[in-house]
């Protein structure tokens, strides 16, 4: 993976473009679940959501770091 | 009433499962960014040799442009000569004279040395005779060696290139005064590259000297391979920086927050792509690679 990624000159580190992408990920994916009426049944949805988040998150780094280069 | 019951704890135990994964994968990016032996803060160092001449003197050619790559041995410069040939003709008029006089103060020592055994000259007299010649012998000895140094002088005026390297920031130009002593060319040595990594003094525990490492330079698609050859031995503590009386200044402070030391490590660089061209100061990424403490 590589550490940071180039924006125009500009090297940001990759953390922050996957922490957006997946903020937009996670977005898609509540709306989804609100649709097919998940929250109904759902303890506490605002911790819910935040546990999502940090699932797609970890997950999409995950797969970053297997990746070399 | 009973289903409702079931669905709660469904909902409950949907939630704790989400938790928990996020808390595994969150303590995983956590262990990757803080703990994990990489950094963004390395950079490429070579070691400069300063070029300076022995002597003294206006330039006379330069032989050599702006980041040319020369080897070893190669002339960089020459300073103008004709002074040191002029010196060169003195000293060896010295020598003449030298030899003149020791030459004359021998025979008159043999002569006082047999009026001596005659008994027509004073003890006296033959002494000083001979003590004469040996010190007109150790003055020839004396003009021979200047005429050796007036010989290196004029030597040194071409001055030429200690390392194969690469002739870096040149600003000589011909008429120039060189100075003796005082450094005209920058030299890159070809031979030094290297990545310097700063990494994080709690990162030093996962890093052990021969461990691989994968250098990325800045912008750069492939990779240099690697290997930490050593680590910094000190860092600089403001704190033993003493005042005009000797005594350390050492800070008042108390801090809650506190940040990790950077620790220079010193990488060798193995293996360069092809076509790929270093230059000290290039920015790079350090990542070490099968850690035998395990990353």
């Amino acid at each position: 993976m590589k550490p940071d990624i180039d924006l125009f000159g500009v090297f940001i580190p990759t953390l922050l473009i996957a922490a957006l992408g997946c903020y937009l990920v996670y977005r898609l994916l509540h709306a989804w679940l609100a649709r097919i009426g998940l929250y109904r049944h759902v303890w506490h949805p605002a911790l819910f959501d935040v546990a999502l988040y940090f699932t797609v998150l970890g997950t999409v780094m995950l797969c970053l770091e297997q990746t070399i280069s | 009433m009973m289903s409702k019951l079931k669905l709660k704890a469904g909902g409950f135990a949907l939630t704790a499962a989400v938790l928990a994964c996020a808390l595994v994968l969150g303590h995983h990016l956590w262990d990757y960014y803080v703990n994990a032996p990489w950094t963004r803060d390395g950079k490429v160092t070579a070691d400069v040799v300063r070029v300076a001449p022995e002597v003294s003197g206006p330039i006379q050619t330069v032989y050599v442009t702006d980041n040319q790559l020369v080897q070893a041995g190669d002339v960089l410069f020459e300073i103008s000569e004709e002074r040191f040939q002029l010196a060169l003709k003195a000293a060896q008029a010295d020598l003449d004279t030298a030899h003149e006089t020791m030459t004359f103060k021998q025979s008159q020592a043999t002569r006082h040395a047999t009026l001596r055994e005659k008994g027509s000259t004073s003890q006296e007299n033959a002494e000083q005779a001979a003590q004469e010649a040996a010190a007109a012998k150790a003055a020839y000895r004396s003009a021979q060696v200047a005429l050796d140094v007036a010989k290196l002088n004029l030597e040194r005026t071409t001055v030429r290139a200690p390392v194969t390297g690469y002739v870096t920031n040149l600003h000589l130009r011909q008429g120039d005064y060189a100075m003796a002593g005082t450094a005209t060319v920058a030299l890159l040595d070809a031979d030094s590259f290297r990545v310097t990594g700063y990494f994080r003094e709690t990162q030093l525990a996962r890093i052990e000297v021969g461990d691989p490492v994968r250098i990325g330079l800045m912008g750069t698609r492939n990779d240099l391979s690697g290997h930490i050859e050593s680590f910094g031995r000190g860092i600089a503590d403001s704190n033993t920086a003493s005042n005009a009386q000797g005594l350390p200044s050492v800070e008042p402070v108390f801090t809650w927050v506190r940040l990790a030391q950077r620790i220079p490590v010193r990488i060798g660089i193995d293996e360069v792509p092809d076509g790929m061209a270093l230059a000290a100061g290039m920015t790079a990424s350090v990542t070490v690679e099968d850690s035998a403490s395990g990353a």
